[in-house]
């Protein structure tokens, strides 16, 4: 099992996923994820890195084991109340999972317009101060057909990290090839940690995942074999 | 024991045409239980407050203003050509006839009842329906469905739910003023062409005595199923799309749903009238 920290975010008891062969790891997978841990995890693919990312948030059925974020089994919450805990996790999707018919201003905001009653203005204030953390002049507008795949990615990490989530988890958030967003998103995930969130960095190969400055708790990989420790070389 | 072949051929076929028939049976039932199924389902949540937090009622707010808003200028224009070409017929042959005491009662008929619900839902259609289908299509199974649900956003609840009563309250107000729109036109042309001399006033008193008491309660129930209705199918159909559906099949697929269901909504608020 890999632990880390303190308080308790995520946790993977013996969890074997319900799939079809190929889709991610077939065998039981226990991870613990505590408040100030920052995981990267090597994955086969971002589809299994997405596949992942979904058993964390149970989003995927279980064969067998538990996932339990902030204590809670997901199986054991009722669908509101789940869908009110998955409000306090921050993802990157790795296809960008945005609305092409509502504008940037909106696809970033409505999580939190969803699950918080903090006005707008001071999450316009949050998500442009996040935005020029990740180089961006501002908040982007337009709608998501518009803008450069690089601003997509800056606001996928504005978005993830918007509302101070409990945990975040980014699949394959630098494409393996936007490298130069890299310090700031790793400045970003050391203030997150610092205030006690926990964040998993699920990846196929990121200069990251070889980069021992990166301040990483655990490096691990995702195989068919499960979850086991990745030591750099 | 072996069976000729001929019959094989022969019950292969009529069990062809038996799945086939069977199939679609199938297809276009479960279309409609799902259909009364989320046209229940969003009456029924939308009557709980904790549904409408802020994302529902900004989705609300938009549709509404998209939907009512955008086919503003369509009903007035649709309802000035009804007013002129079937109001004022009615008030200038039925002058000229002497029957001028069956305008109110043929202008509740052909077009309170009858006329008003089908044109409104033809607009709303082809106004909001077909965005519905669009933005829907993004959102389904093969669409943003995982990136919604991940956020704890749940697509039902943020974009069905909205869409499904801001068409209804769209549809109501929109029905309302092509009526208005095709009374006044009408009036005032037939005015113009003197054939007519009593005031608007007691034109629309005509019209609203010759309305029996289900009238009001069947009227706007009409509009107001038809305009849920359309937003259901727009964004079931939508949304039900496995990812290889092109808007030239989705789009006509649902605009005969649409056409189907608002022609029995007004097959059925006539049949129901004593």
């Amino acid at each position: 099992m890999v632990t880390g920290g303190e308080n308790l975010i995520l946790e993977l008891i013996e969890a074997l996923p319900d799939t079809l062969p190929g889709a991610v790891a077939q065998v039981p997978m226990s991870l613990q994820l505590r408040s100030g841990d920052f995981f990267i995890i090597e994955c086969r693919s971002t589809s299994w890195a997405a596949n992942f990312a979904d058993i964390c948030c149970g989003l995927w059925p279980l064969k067998r084991g538990t996932v339990r974020f902030f204590d809670r089994d997901w199986t054991e919450v009722s669908d509101e109340y789940a869908a009110d805990l998955r409000g306090r996790i921050g993802r990157v999707f790795c296809d960008g999972g945005w609305l092409s018919f509502l504008d940037m201003q909106t696809n970033i905001l409505l999580p939190q317009m969803h699950h918080t009653g903090r006005p707008i203005s001071e999450l316009r204030a949050a998500s442009a101060a996040l935005a020029s953390d990740f180089g961006l002049p501002g908040s982007p507008i337009g709608l998501p057909g518009k803008l450069a795949v690089s601003d997509l990615l800056c606001a996928s990490y504005v978005r993830a990290f918007l509302g101070e989530p409990l945990l975040i988890i980014l699949e394959d958030p630098l494409k393996t090839q936007f490298i130069e967003f890299a310090p700031a998103l790793l400045n970003t995930i050391m203030r997150a940690c610092t205030r006690g969130a926990a964040v998993l960095w699920l990846t196929p190969g990121d200069v990251v995942l070889f980069d021992r400055s990166a301040p990483a708790t655990a490096r691990l990989r995702l195989t068919e074999r499960g979850l086991s420790p990745r030591a750099l070389k | 024991m072996t069976v000729p072949v001929p019959q094989l051929r022969h019950r292969y076929r009529g069990q062809q045409t038996l799945a086939a028939i069977g199939r679609a049976t199938r297809t276009h039932l479960f279309f409609l239980l799902r259909l009364a199924a989320v046209s229940v389902g969003v009456l029924w949540d939308a009557m709980r407050p904790s549904t409408w937090r802020r994302s529902v009622r900004t989705e609300f707010w938009r549709t509404l203003r998209h939907a009512a808003g955008g086919g503003l200028a369509t009903t007035v224009f649709s309802g000035a050509l009804v007013g002129l070409l079937m109001v004022s017929e009615a008030l200038f042959w039925l002058g000229r006839a002497g029957e001028a005491r069956l305008v109110g009662p043929i202008i509740v008929t052909v077009l309170v009842r009858q006329v008003t619900p089908l044109l409104i839902g033809l607009i709303l259609v082809g106004r909001a329906g077909v965005v519905t289908v669009a933005e829907m299509s993004t959102i389904g199974p093969a669409g943003q469905q995982r990136a919604l649900l991940a956020q704890g956003l749940d697509p039902f609840t943020l974009f069905v739910l909205p869409r499904g009563i801001a068409l209804a309250l769209a549809s109501f107000t929109l029905g309302v003023i092509f009526v208005l729109v095709a009374l006044i036109v009408g009036f005032v042309v037939s005015n113009v062409l003197g054939a007519t001399q009593a005031s608007i006033w007691l034109f629309f008193d005509g019209v609203v005595a010759a309305m029996e008491g289900y009238d009001f309660a069947l009227f706007p129930a009409a509009l107001l199923i038809i305009g849920l209705l359309i937003a259901a199918i727009c964004c079931l159909t939508g949304m039900s799309g496995d990812g290889s559906d092109q808007p030239a099949t989705v789009l006509p697929r649902s605009f005969v749903r649409c056409v189907v269901a608002i022609l029995m909504i007004n097959v059925i608020a006539n049949l129901a009238a004593p």
